[in-house]
Parts: C-alpha cells; structure tokens; sequence
C-alpha cells in the first residue's frame, strides 16, 4: 500500500500458473480424453458457480472475515428463481430481483458481523442453517424443474461456435471487475486496510462497518448470479442445491493467496486457484480417480494455502535476519 | 471390414430407416460400462459396484466405478460428464436428483450412450430404464411389516427420510401413511412425524432422540435410510428407550447385527444390494446387446444366477423386487 513499496513479482501466481499447467500435463498422462479442446472449455463450466461464489468470499475474507452460508444463499436464489419461472416472469425481471434477494441474505449476514461485531464464522454458521431451511420450505418438497429456455440460456448455453461455455464468459466478466473492484478503486484499499488492522482502518476515517456490509452484500448478490448459472446448468430448483461444496469456494480462495486473516491476497491469485483445483479435478475425474482421493487432495490444498502466508514468512527471515529488523514497513 | 466410409454411409442408411441403435450396437460382448451410485465408500454402494464388476466379469464387460464421496448433485453431474467424455456403452447411476441429472444424461443418450438407473432414479427421458429395487408399494409394505414384527399391538410410528426431496423415501411415507389409514393389516398404526436426516450419522441420531422426547408414546422409528434406520437404533439404546421404541426400515444385516442379537431390536429389512448391482448390470449388457428391450412394457430378461425373470413396466421401469426380512434368527446368515 505504501507509496514507497517496491514492485514485486507476483511470485504466489507465477507458482500457480506453473502448478495449472503442471496439472494439465499430468492430467493428459492419466486420460486419453483429457487433451481436446471441447472437453476443456467445457469442464471449466463445473467450478463456475463455486468461481462465482470464491469471487464474493474473496472480497470478505479481504478484511479478515469469512462466509460460509453462500451455498445456502444459492439455495434461496434457485428456489426464488423457480417461483419467478412458475409465475410466468421472463428472466429480465426474475434475475435482478433474485439478485437482490441474495444480496439482502449478504446485508443480513454483513450487519451481524459488522455492526454487532459477531464472529463472523459463528454467524454465516447460523445462517448457513437458516438460509438452506429457508430453501425447504419455499421450495417445497419436490423441487421445481419446469425452467423454460431463457432461464437456463446462461448456465447451458455454448458461444464462440459451441465452444466456450456462456458462463465462463460471465465468470470472465465477474472476475475482471472484482480485480477492478478490489486492486484499483478506494473501496478495495478499504477493505485491505481493515484487514491489516482494523483501528488504524477506523481512525484513519475508513467506515469499515458500511465496507464490510458492502462485501457481505456483493457475496451474497454473486451467489444469486451463481443461482442463475446453477439454473441453466442443472435445470432444477431444490432446498438442497449446493448443499456441501462450500470446501471447494474456501479452498480456492486461500490457495489463491488470500490471507485468511486478512490484509492480504489477489483476484488473480484466486482465479487462477480456480482454474488450477479446476484441472485437478477433470483429471482426476477423467482418471475415473475416486471422491475420497479428490476431497483428501482438496483439503491437503487448502491447508497448504492456509500455510503458505507462515511458511513465506520464514523463509523471509531465513533469508535475510538482519533486515527483518526494520519495523514499520 | 468395413471401412470408415462405407460404415458412414451404412450408419446414415440405418438412421433413416431407424434401425441405427440396434446394429450400432451389434456386438454383444466387451462392453465399457461406467457406473456412478450417490456417493462412495458407503458399504451399500460399493457393494452394488461388486455385483455390476461381478456380471461384467461373466459377460466381457469392463465396468468402471466412480463418483464423489459425499452425496453432492454438481459433483454427480461433473463425474457423469466425465463418463460422456470417456465415450462408454453405457452409464449406470443411482441419481440424487433426478431432474438435475437430465442434461448431461439427455446428452449422453443423444450420443448413443445406455444409461440406466438404479436405487434411486433419474428422470423418465433421461435414462433407458430403471432397475427398481423394490416397488415403493413393496417397500413400504416391507417396512412396516418389519414393524408389526417390533410392535405387533401398534401404536404411534414416526417416520425419518434423507430430505423433502428425496424421491424414493419420500413415496415410503406417503404409502406407509396412506396405508395405515386404509389396509386393516396396518391400520393398528398411527404416524405422528416425519423428520429430515440427510442420510448423515449424527444427524440422524440425534433426530431419533429428538423424535422419542417429542412423542412420549412412540412405539416405532421407521426410516428408508440405510444411514438412518441404524442411527435410530443406536440412539435408543443410547436414550433408554429399548423394549418401548424401536427402530426399523432399511439397514444392511452388519450395521444391526448387533441390536438384532442383544434383542434391542427385532427386525429390519432390506435386500440383497450385490444382487441388485448384479442384475442391473446384466440388464443394461442384454440391452447393449439388442436381447432386452425395456422400453416396451412386458418385456422379459432372466437373470439366471438371481434366480429370477424381470418384467418392464410402465416408462422402463424393471422391479427387482426381492425383499428380505432380518430377525435375531436369520440376520447371521448374511455377510454384507
């Protein structure tokens, strides 16, 4: 942040760029299938809503604090989306309102943490609970599957000559502009500063309870985007929509290099998270490579990302233990 | 040998006449299968991948089992896209959601791909057939006869499912209460709840606990779970409650094994679930082989090593139909 900071290498993404294509490679060594490029561009569309999803916890975890009800946040937006689709709304309308649905669970989630000043973990606990029952019961017992066609343009459609999955295209979009959000604008500096420390955050005038209902709320509205991509790709509406893939959101935004107490990290990093627990998958998948391997492979990564800040800490004072004396960098 | 053109020509001739699936698929042995079930490491469905390995050793066939170890509908729908990539005869799956698995399945199909289900189905376009293992009819029968069994003067029942959407359980119920309300055989029986347990350990325990405090008079637990049925056992042992609660339903034999021989507990029922992987995997090898149409209603396929001939019924579905009853007695007899 300083003004007198050095330029650095993005040492963390260049790791992960080679680790993505590392992956890739010994993806191709374990499946035949794994090398096309149909087969790629369209296993990028499995970790989409969960890219959706990372983006928005990326933003939260920024300044130390964490989400884990946006899975159930998806939840009420497929069963909101449903009612819309029932009563015969076009997408236009039903989208942005589902938005804001989500979005208004984000607002809740964001004043018990801020304004409270709850735990946040305990929090999102709660509400991941609340929001998933809230799911059940509007979504009845069945579920709904009755989408018609531009409901579902978003998560099934293919662009580009029936190559690249829409919603990558809008992953691309979303990503770009929370960089943009996060790396360029005075809200992301906000949101970094409290995450180093919050008092200096506050005297130095940053409203950090309005900053953090903000990103509560732009998490919540990404899983309502996230609910519109589930929609198209599954095509069905039920309570239990997501249920249980909030490992996989966290995982990539720690192994992106987001600090989980705050402070520290990029969207980039995240992205490229993303893509590389992406290729780690389809070629575990294609390798027909069974879950329990892929969730130890999941976890063993995200406790490496949670790792990473200490080890990258030690190896700096291995290096170089008579400049670490310089406080107040 | 035909070579890739004049096959091309041949193909495209056959698909106007409409005969293409049937001579695509002319071979009748060597198969490549691909089999998903909810989730893995569960006993039950590592059990049904033995017995679809099993009928794929006998047949030629290669049956590959996979899936994610946690019973999540995206992570089902990646493994099955990644069994269309690998461009196999046919796709077996137990569906966890049946309408959320249709893309990829309506795609697989759309490439000449068999997809069957079994345990729990998908919907009706989506696959070829199902190989049901028992008619809901049948299950909840069993169910609650397991009950009489516990309870012969009846009383108050309550009811554990997986979720609200949970399709099979789901159907258990509404039978199993439509039942006590019009069979005289089942009319002793009263139910007072039905409770959510995501097919999950913990959860179902403590709904158990919660379902005995709720209802003091409660004489039966009954639930379709696998998961659950065990659980509710374990938690009346647990909470006091045995000789005035039992729990019964779906469990396999060594789950309560233990509760059957220190007299917690007097029955439950099942079925044979390597059977059943077996017998879905021959169907779906008589289907890739032209000798079993379970589109048309009527059609037969004998099974030789179950012992049996199954019948499709209306929209594919083929019951396996084959019920067992565990007691103190019999519960010994069966090794899985």
């Amino acid at each position: 942040m300083a003004s007198r900071a050095k330029r650095q290498w993005p040492f963390w993404e260049i790791a992960l760029v080679v680790a993505i294509f590392a992956a890739g490679a010994w993806s191709s060594t374990l499946s035949p299938y794994y090398l096309s490029v149909d087969q790629l561009f369209s296993s990028t569309r499995a970790f989409i809503i969960p890219g959706l999803l990372a983006l928005g916890l990326a933003v939260v975890v920024s300044f130390g604090e964490i989400d884990i009800s946006l899975t159930s946040t998806l939840a009420v937006g497929t069963v909101a989306l449903s009612k819309f689709s029932a009563a015969g709304a076009p997408l236009y309308v039903a989208a942005p309102i589902v938005v804001l649905i989500c979005g208004a669970c984000g607002v809740f989630n964001g004043v018990l943490v801020a304004k409270w000043r709850l735990p946040s973990l305990a929090v999102t606990l709660g509400t991941m609970g609340a929001f998933r029952g809230l799911a059940f019961i509007v979504g009845s017992e069945v579920g709904y599957t009755d989408f018609n066609d531009a409901y579902s343009w978003l998560g099934s459609e293919y662009l580009f000559g029936g190559v690249v999955p829409a919603s990558l295209v809008l992953f691309a979009i979303a990503a770009i502009a929370v960089w943009f959000l996060m790396h360029r604008t005075v809200y992301g500096r906000r949101c970094f500063s409290i995450g180093l420390n919050p008092d200096a955050a506050w005297f130095a005038g940053v409203g950090v309870i309005g900053v953090k209902i903000a990103a509560y709320a732009l998490a919540g509205a990404f899983a309502g985007l996230a609910a519109i991509v589930w929609i198209g790709q599954y095509g069905s509406a039920r309570g239990d929509n997501a249920d249980g893939s909030i490992l996989f959101v966290v995982t990539a935004v720690v192994l992106g290099g987001m600090d989980i107490n705050g402070g520290r990290g990029t969207i980039s990093g995240v992205a490229l998270a993303l893509f590389l627990l992406g290729t780690i998958r389809n070629g575990l998948g294609l390798a027909n490579i069974g879950g329990p391997t892929q969730t130890v492979v999941l976890g063993l990564l995200l406790v490496g990302g949670v790792l990473r800040p200490a080890f990258a800490a030690a190896l700096a004072r291995l290096r170089r233990p008579v400049e670490s004396a310089d406080v107040g960098a | 040998m035909l070579n890739r053109r004049e096959f091309g020509m041949l193909g495209a001739g056959l698909a106007m006449s409409g005969l293409a699936p049937r001579l695509a698929m002319a071979k009748d042995s060597g198969f490549k299968i691909m089999m998903t079930p909810k989730w893995t490491g569960f006993p039950y469905f590592e059990l049904t991948g033995d017995g679809a390995k099993a009928a794929a050793k006998e047949l030629g066939d290669t049956v590959i089992y996979a899936g994610a170890d946690h019973a999540e509908v995206s992570l089902q729908v990646e493994t099955l896209q990644n069994f269309v990539t690998q461009k196999p005869d046919a796709i077996i799956l137990a569906a966890i959601d049946l309408n959320a698995v249709a893309p990829v399945l309506v795609d697989a199909r759309k490439k000449g791909i068999v997809v069957a289900t079994y345990d729990a189905d998908a919907a009706v376009p989506a696959r070829d057939f199902f190989c049901n293992q028992l008619s809901y009819e049948q299950a909840a029968k069993l169910m609650l006869d397991c009950a009489l069994i516990d309870v012969p003067e009846g009383g108050e029942i309550a009811f554990i499912a997986a979720s609200p959407t949970s399709p099979n359980h789901m159907a258990h119920i509404k039978i199993m209460t439509e039942l006590s309300q019009s069979d005289a055989k089942y009319k002793v029986f009263k139910p007072v709840d039905t409770q959510f347990a995501a097919d999950d350990d913990a959860k179902s325990y403590d709904v158990a606990v919660n379902l005995m405090q709720a209802h003091p008079n409660l004489k039966v637990i009954i639930s379709s779970s696998a998961v659950s049925a065990p659980a509710a056992a374990r938690a009346i042992e647990a909470s006091g409650h045995v000789g005035k609660v039992y729990a019964t339903g779906f469990a396999l034999p060594s789950a309560i094994k233990r509760y059957l021989e220190n007299g917690s507990q007097k029955a439950f029922g099942f079925w044979d679930p390597f059977e059943l992987g077996y017998v879905v995997a021959y169907e779906t090898h008589m289907k890739l082989a032209g000798k079993f149409d379970p589109s048309k209603v009527g059609a037969t396929i004998e099974v030789p090593k179950a012992n049996a001939t199954f019948t499709a019924g209306k929209d594919g579905e083929v019951v396996y139909g084959k019920p067992l009853i565990f007691t103190k007695e019999t519960v010994g007899k069966y090794n899985f």
